[in-house]
């Protein structure tokens, strides 16, 4: 197997890890992103919220 | 002793109830002959071909899905008129109740091969394997503890979940593939070339040790899989 | 809470190694001298990512144990994350193994041992995750998926054992493992790959740990303000 038949598939091999790392990473970027500004949300509720909690507490 | 007492007493009512009702042995070895038929035209190809080295795969495949059916069925009764809460309720130890139930299903097991080897070898098995028949059985118990110790353990936890009979094969045949690979590289040799205890020796091992392993993975893990 | 879902010291040591092993594989370990030449190269990423999976779902076996002894909701975390990263890792071994065999035997699929033990672990350990959808109740999710840890650990090593196992008498000696025999100019860079990729499973593990962390909080307090 020649220098240029190898690197082909050596260059395929990396490819697919780099993308896969790549994905995956970003992936969980989104969910952080999504969950932060959830958690956001969620805490500005809360501090809005008391006062209904007391009243509707029965 | 106590132990053994209930042991019995759990695998007696399981008998009992089968024995009235016959449904699940009926339908399991309606299954095993239907196999048999779709096998037959599956592989034969062309006329006069020798399915000789197929049929210990066939079996296999045969057991182990028979075997799915079953296990759901054995547990589906027990949820339906929650019976295993009842069991549940008495001082039973949860690992008797695990022994109790895989002894069961081994019989049911048993009650299958009993039928559907006889038919299987004497519609595919070119060879007489008479003079091996004591091995034959060995690899059959051996890998049959195996079969029903990871089946029953695992049709528990699925028959807790949402999905039930759905979950069962998803989980079960992944793990079992390993023990299969083995019975069918042992029973196949046996049908094709005869085989001795020599021969198969790292295979009978690996069975014995599969279903040692799990005997023991189970006896950790049942008191988890039943559920307070 | 930012520190926990961001390591950037492990991911940078990790890069740093990783990228170090790359560079004295193509530049300082020498040409292989089978057939397979330069395709060979596949390897120094290929086998640390494999054993990094296979040190993945060590850490959940571990995991899944101290869950069932304490029933403390964070080594259930750990279980989930150190499996789905062992998963990814999984097809990434898949996915160059399958190169590897059309390199070197001109064949993307062999049944060959390792690469059919993979294969099966890909199928084990997706099951867990659907187990883990068709329970409701927490605890008992996190318990079940415990147990199928468990017997699925335990369920690797005999896989391997079994695919290679053919009829008796029906086909000479199965393959035996190769590659025993690694000149030290390989084995530097191999090494120097292994310790940046177990570094990589670590500072993923603690990532993903973080955001777990994250989601559960975000899941009570959803509950607690009743939506």
């Amino acid at each position: 197997m020649t220098i240029e038949e190898g690197a082909k598939f050596v260059a395929a091999a990396y490819a697919i890890i780099l993308a896969v790392l790549v994905i995956y990473y970003f992936m969980s970027a989104r969910r952080v992103n999504a969950l932060k500004r959830d958690m956001e949300l969620l805490e500005q509720e809360v501090q809005r919220r008391p006062p209904a909690a007391g009243e509707s507490g029965d | 002793m106590t132990g053994w007492r209930q042991f019995m007493a759990i695998l007696r009512k399981d008998l009992i109830r089968e024995l009235r009702t016959r449904e699940m042995i009926i339908s399991m070895i309606l299954f095993v002959l239907l196999a048999m038929v779709i096998f037959h035209y599956a592989f034969g190809v062309k006329e006069d071909v020798d399915l000789t080295y197929f049929t210990g795969g066939m079996l296999w495949v045969t057991f182990i899905f028979a075997m799915l059916l079953g296990l759901n069925r054995s547990f589906a009764q027990e949820q339906d008129e929650r019976c295993l809460d009842g069991l549940l309720l008495c001082p039973v130890d949860r690992v008797t109740i695990f022994f109790a139930k895989t002894a069961g299903n081994l019989i049911f097991l048993l009650i299958i091969q009993v039928v559907a080897v006889p038919v299987f070898t004497l519609f595919f098995v070119h060879r007489g394997y008479g003079s091996d028949i004591v091995l034959f059985v060995v690899v059959l118990l051996l890998a049959d503890v195996g079969i029903c110790a990871l089946g029953t353990l695992l049709a528990t936890i699925s028959m807790n979940t949402r999905s039930r009979d759905l979950l069962l094969p998803i989980i079960f045949l992944p793990l079992i593939v390993p023990l299969l690979i083995a019975a069918t590289a042992a029973t196949t040799t046996i049908f094709a070339t005869g085989a001795s205890f020599g021969v198969l020796g790292t295979r009978l091992l690996f069975l014995l040790g599969f279903d040692a392993v799990f005997m023991v993975a189970a006896y950790g893990t049942y008191d988890f899989a039943i559920g307070e | 809470m930012k520190k926990l879902v961001s390591a950037p010291a492990l991911f940078a040591a990790a890069g740093v190694l990783l990228v170090t092993g790359l560079l004295l594989a193509f530049l300082y370990s020498p040409m292989d001298a089978s057939t397979m030449g330069y395709s060979q190269k596949i390897f120094y990423y290929h086998a640390p990512i494999a054993e990094t999976a296979l040190l993945a779902f060590g850490i959940s076996f571990v995991a899944a144990i101290l869950y069932l002894r304490s029933q403390n909701d964070k080594w259930d975390r750990l279980g989930v994350v150190s499996i789905r990263l062992g998963l990814v890792f999984s097809i990434l071994v898949m996915a160059t193994g399958m190169i590897w065999g059309k390199a070197a035997w001109g064949t993307w699929w062999d049944w060959e041992p390792r690469l059919t033990t993979f294969l099966l672990v890909c199928f084990l350990y997706t099951a867990y995750f659907v187990l883990r959808s068709v329970v409701d109740e927490e605890q008992r999710r996190a318990t079940f998926a415990a147990v199928f840890a468990i017997i699925a650990f335990i369920d690797v090593p005999i896989t391997f054992f079994a695919t290679r196992f053919l009829p008796a008498g029906m086909h000479p000696t199965v393959i035996t493992s190769s590659g025993t025999g690694m000149p030290g100019s390989m084995f530097v860079s191999f090494f120097i790959s292994m310790i940046g990729m177990t570094l990589l499973l670590v500072a993923l593990i603690r990532r993903d740990l973080g955001i777990e962390e994250l989601r559960d909080r975000v899941a009570d307090l959803k509950h607690s303000i009743g939506g």
